[in-house]
């Protein structure tokens, strides 16, 4: 029942996303100094959420694509990111992964905080009855 | 697999990928006086590990500086040839100083984003709480 409202399913889309995020923060630190290595992100959870915005972004239809998210909301594939590089050819920055977990952990943060109240409203509604 | 544990799991591999290093500076640091002592450099990759595609970080193979070794004045050293020299090593403090520092930075960025992670998995378990 929850599945189907609204509410839910995007703060779980929401938080889903963020962690996603942070998984790839963790990725690009944990490669901060491995020659070679090119950070990866992900598109923001809006760009990929709202229809029309994500219009313009490429979307996979197939198992096979390599670029695009496929259906679900706040799903994407990594893309790497081009920035400047080391003189070993890596691309990480580590204050960037920093601002982007951070980012990510608030993010979590919102999205956990709006289940939540969601939930105490519909306990609060049936408790009314 | 949940996200959270694929990061947990690189930070970990990226913590002890540090601690590695760190552990072949202080063996450069604590030999930089031992005759002939070349000094270990040691590089990382990038394992693609098993199913998730986590790209976890792994200490490769250690290599030997082959850079030329000191040569240091000291006819009355047991080791000195019939010019009065011998080999000293090729580790250069400073380098090996700089190189900890980073592995420090490093290690503290790894640990940090575990720190976040850890916080944000106990944020979702908190939900279950009434």
């Amino acid at each position: 029942m929850f599945e189907t409202l609204d509410v839910f399913r995007i703060s779980s889309a929401m938080a889903k996303h963020a962690g996603q995020k942070q998984a790839l923060a963790a990725q690009n630190v944990a490669n901060a100094d491995t020659p070679g290595y090119v950070a990866r992100d992900i598109p923001d959870f809006k760009t990929l959420y709202l229809p029309e915005v994500a219009a313009s972004t490429q979307r996979s239809s197939r198992a096979k694509h390599l670029n695009g998210f496929s259906g679900t909301p706040g799903m994407a594939t990594p893309l790497e990111e081009k920035m400047g590089a080391a003189p070993n050819g890596n691309q990480v920055s580590l204050e960037q992964e920093m601002l982007k977990s951070v980012d990510a952990k608030r993010q979590h943060d919102r999205a956990l905080a709006i289940y939540k109240h969601a939930m105490t409203v519909l306990r609060s509604a049936s408790r009314s009855k | 697999m949940s996200e959270f544990s694929k990061a947990l799991q690189v930070s970990s591999s990226g913590l002890n990928a540090q601690a590695t290093r760190l552990r072949h500076l202080s063996e450069n640091i604590s030999n930089a006086d031992t005759p002939g002592y070349r000094r270990k450099l040691v590089s990382f990759e990038t394992a693609f590990a098993n199913r998730d595609g986590v790209a976890e970080v792994s200490p490769g193979r250690v290599r030997l500086d082959r850079s030329e070794l000191e040569r240091i004045y000291d006819p009355s050293h047991p080791m000195a040839d019939e010019t009065g020299q011998y080999d000293g090593s090729n580790v250069d403090l400073l380098i090996e100083l700089a190189d900890a520092r980073e592995a420090q930075r490093s290690y503290e960025a790894n640990l940090k984003i575990f720190e976040q992670t850890r916080k944000m998995s106990s944020g979702l378990l908190e939900l279950l709480r009434r």
